[in-house]
């Protein structure tokens, strides 16, 4: 979890993860944003995140990104 | 018929609404198939064979790759942990075939239709040195109406499957629906089975509320389709056909006219077709959100026929920014190149097809690929040049939100716009070229007040009201845009206020709508994408 | 219920706004008749002549209004008549002109210009003409809303003799098409459905007010020939009507086609006109015994625009 709040902070530090609840719903991260936070993801974690996965539900805060990477961890 | 037309409005819909209520419930859904397919007809004759076919394929499709899933799932349960991958894998290349057979056969069928002309001509453009063994000559096509519009949605119906977003739809009539409903089926919105599917299929019964909100936006939408785009129709036609006559700023000034009399025109129609959606309880998506206060070319089209550039988003820029090459791009560029310059190739590789495919979109025409490029060249700078623009904004001490940078990022996206609506609207990539040129020629301001505009066909009078619809617009526009539930607020008025608000748009629709004497039904523009 | 009680208010108030606005744009229109422009032009026009002052009335497309001049017919004959025809006249807009002029005419005699019996608008065309010219006549807010114009734009009035206008351009048509365009044949054109309804709707309106309808067809090689020429013919035929294809008869009228048109045999100029003028009035005057009207004190506008008019003819004839 930290993990993700340190990449969101190296993408835009402007902004209060942990407590942002509507990144994508609200445009606080773009869809530039989101690919360059999917490469990292991928990175740091070690998973593989197909284009299924690029909903905003899956996005929208750090909680829901921590979610995703759990879940696609398991597989 | 169109949707503006009296025919639509006051026959075909409360034709199709009573029908509907007085069918049960459950079978609702076939009356919206049967009134659909009725329309297409009507339009289109038997060219609705396209749609029952690429209905049928969808449909397949879907069934197929939600097969291909079942059979997975028993062989996996059945297989040991190493055989577990290997059947993974295989199903994978298998729902991948079945989907891109899908996806070719549909876009085959788009692609002959709309570009297969403009191929033929094309190879004139190949020197003659090499002499090619195939002759091919131009055929008179005709294409069955909205094509554009539903072949996007099944292959997006389909990708869904695909992904195991949704379930599969399990009737084909239903598929039938989803792709063909009426009010969408000539110029979208491009909807997602997802967003659609609950309320189209659930035959709600009519609703008051439903039947005035959808009457209220159907007006709306006459408003500024037959107030203002139709008027605008004729000053524009009078520029863009005639563009060697013109020059400086009445090229301008066509331009300007153009973006607007497609707003009004395409957004208006939008207002009829989700106006129509809504009478029977169906919430199809939005299609514009004030696209003029957009402070950048990216942010525009997030605002300007937001289905399509959502379904490029969905269907092309993430697949392709999280396809296996873009990837080991990424890690490559960051090893050798640098964050910054990574980000950049990243971005050019998912959005150069995203413009090209909604260039050629619009038609085969190298106009129309000017257009897609021009917009992929403006983003893509507008990315590049983010880093260094953030720098200087804060050296100068200047807030991103501060009213005077708004206005500046504004104006700035109102020339992109009207810059590009000039080449989209122009009679091919020449006359573009010509017309942007010379604009730049004798410039002329005066000739915004000396009576010239009076003679591009329209009459004082229609000015005044094209300008006086734009004000209104813009007013309702400005509201909209700073409050977000203007809808639920305007419901809470007492009924007097509301009905003064009710009768005035139907009156002012009536009194100064451009039609009968003088004016001539405008096509729809859309329509013909 | 409340609701179902709440659309019923809502829509009697609109009809009542529609209503009332149409009763007092129909009368602003009749007293800015002289310049009211375009389609509405001669429906204005005819709601203006006093009552029971017409004695022929003449409907049609643009082939009616270049073939027919009723002051022609007035200083030839002295009786009156007045041309309520529109560019491009569909069948709709032809029976609710009529409809129209005779609630305050009782002419003798109406004549009708044919062209219009082939003009097919299309199913969706003709479902939407009809429906929006029963709106037109029945709520003439429809039809004058427009009007609101001239306030900005100023008014200019029309060059208007009773529905003809003076158009002395000439444009000849080339002398192949002239010579061959009735060619004889036992063909024949269609005549679309809707046609034949609205035909019979306005033979009953005659019937009813006691007026004679008499079918042509003006000169004009473009728009006729032969197979149309039997068309007309036969439904003539079938339904009791006088019918006159002056289109067989232009040797006999004298219409030179080098001179007589102004648009390359489309349509007639002021000098074909005043032909077919010259030979319909004569034609109706002696079937139908009309009655001649000049001197009488109640027409005294007439023999004075008669006058002005034949001054204008004389102006441009001269030049």
């Amino acid at each position: 979890m930290d993990k993700i709040l340190e990449i969101l902070r190296e993408i835009d530090d402007g902004i209060d993860y942990a407590n942002e609840k509507a990144l994508i719903d609200d445009r606080l991260l773009d869809s530039f944003g989101v690919i360059t936070l999917v490469a990292e993801l991928e990175d740091a974690f070690d998973v593989t995140i197909e284009a299924a996965e690029m909903t905003p539900v899956n996005f929208n805060s750090a909680e829901a990104i921590w979610e995703m990477i759990k879940r696609l961890q398991e597989n | 018929m169109s949707y503006d037309a009296i025919l639509y409005i006051f026959v075909f819909l409360p034709v199709c609404l009573a029908a509907y209520q007085f069918t049960p419930r459950r079978h609702r859904w076939k009356v919206l198939l049967i009134f659909s397919w009725a329309f297409f007809f009507l339009l289109s004759r038997a060219l609705l064979v396209y749609l029952i076919g690429a209905t049928l394929l969808t449909y397949y499709t879907g069934i197929a790759l939600a097969w291909l899933r079942t059979e997975e799932t028993t062989e996996m349960a059945e297989a040991d942990r190493s055989g577990k991958r290997e059947i993974k894998l295989k199903y994978q290349r298998r729902r991948k075939k079945a989907l891109a057979l899908g996806v070719i056969l549909l876009l085959a069928v788009l692609a002959y239709l709309k570009y297969y002309n403009f191929f033929v001509r094309s190879m004139d453009l190949i020197p003659d040195w090499i002499s090619l063994p195939l002759t091919l000559e131009e055929k008179k096509l005709v294409m069955p109406v909205g094509i554009s519009f539903y072949t996007l949605q099944a292959i997006g119906y389909m990708a869904d499957v695909y992904w195991g977003k949704i379930a599969p739809e399990g009737k084909p009539g239903r598929m039938a629906l989803f792709l063909g409903f009426f009010p969408q089926i000539m110029e979208g919105p491009i909807c997602r089975y997802s967003d659609t599917a609950k309320t189209l299929f659930q035959g709600e019964p009519l609703k008051y509320q439903n039947l005035t909100d959808g009457y209220v936006r159907i007006f709306w939408g006459l408003f500024k389709k037959k107030i203002v785009a139709d008027r605008l129709a004729v000053p524009v036609a009078a520029i863009f056909d005639n563009y060697t006559q013109y020059s400086g700023v009445l090229i301008a000034v066509g331009a300007v006219a153009y973006t607007i009399q497609l707003y009004m025109e395409f957004s208006g129609c939008m207002d009829i077709i989700i106006g129509s959606g809504k009478l029977f309880g169906v919430c199809l998506p939005e299609n514009f959100r004030q696209p003029f206060c957009a402070r950048s070319a990216a942010e525009f089209w997030r605002r300007w026929h937001i289905t399509l550039g959502t379904w490029f988003k969905t269907y092309i820029f993430y697949p392709v920014s999280m396809s296996g090459i873009v990837k080991r791009w990424n890690q490559f560029g960051r090893k050798h190149l640098g964050k910054y310059a990574t980000q950049l190739g990243v971005a050019a590789a998912a959005l150069f097809p995203v413009w090209l495919c909604n260039g050629l979109w619009h038609g085969a025409r190298w106009s129309y690929i000017f257009y897609g490029m021009y917009y992929f060249v403006l983003i893509l700078a507008g990315e590049a040049v983010k880093p260094l623009r953030d720098k200087i904004l804060s050296a100068c001490h200047i807030h991103e939100e501060s009213t005077g940078w708004r206005i500046v990022q504004t104006a700035k996206t109102w020339v992109i716009i009207f810059t590009g609506e000039l080449f989209f609207r122009a009679d091919g990539l020449k006359a573009g070229v010509h017309m942007f040129r010379s604009m730049f020629r004798d410039f002329g301001l005066s000739r915004l007040w000396d009576g010239s505009l009076l003679e591009l066909g329209l009459a004082r009078s229609d000015l005044a009201v094209a300008a006086a619809g734009c004000v209104v617009a813009a007013i309702v526009g400005h509201i909209m845009e700073n409050n977000k539930n203007i809808p639920q607020k305007f419901a809470e008025r007492p009924v007097a206020a509301r009905w003064c608000v009710y009768y005035g748009l139907i009156l002012a629709v009536i009194i100064f709508a451009a039609y009968g004497d003088g004016y001539q039904a405008v096509d729809m523009i859309y329509a013909g994408f | 219920m409340k609701n179902i009680r709440r659309c019923i208010i809502f829509f009697v108030v609109l009809a009542l706004l529609l209503g009332i606005g149409s009763a007092w744009i129909s009368s602003r229109a009749q007293s800015m008749s002289k310049y009211v422009k375009g389609r509405s032009r001669t429906y204005t026009g005819i709601a203006a002549e006093p009552e029971g002052s017409v004695d022929m009335i003449v409907l049609g497309d643009s082939e009616s209004y270049t073939s027919v001049s009723p002051l022609g017919i007035w200083a030839d004959r002295g009786y009156s008549s007045y041309v309520c025809g529109q560019p491009g006249q569909k069948v709709q807009e032809t029976y609710y002109m009529l409809r129209h002029a005779l609630e305050k005419q009782s002419p003798k005699v109406v004549l009708m210009e044919t062209n219009l019996m082939f003009r097919n608008p299309g199913f969706f065309g003709n479902i939407q003409t009809s429906l929006t010219e029963f709106l037109r006549y029945h709520m003439p807010v429809f039809r004058y809303h427009n009007l609101w114009k001239m306030l900005l734009d100023g008014r200019v009035p029309n060059d208007d003799y009773k529905g003809f206008t003076i158009r002395d351009g000439v444009k000849g048509c080339d002398s192949d098409k002239e010579k061959n365009y009735m060619k004889e044949t036992t063909d024949k054109a269609e005549i679309p459905r809707t046609v034949h309804m609205y035909m019979e709707k306005i033979m009953d309106l005659c019937k009813k007010n006691g007026a004679e309808l008499v079918l042509y067809s003006a000169p004009s090689p473009k728009n006729y020939n032969y197979k149309k020429h039997n068309a007309i013919e036969e439904y003539a035929g079938t339904k009791g009507l006088h019918y006159i294809d002056l289109n067989l008869k232009a040797k006999e009228l004298g219409i030179d086609w080098k001179k007589d048109s102004y648009d390359r045999g489309d349509h007639l100029n002021l000098f074909g006109a005043q032909k077919v003028t010259a030979y319909l009035g004569k034609y109706i005057d002696e079937k139908y015994d009309m009655t001649d009207h000049r001197g009488d004190s109640v027409y005294q506008d007439w023999d004075r625009l008669a006058e002005k008019y034949l001054a204008e003819l004389k102006k441009r004839i001269k030049n």
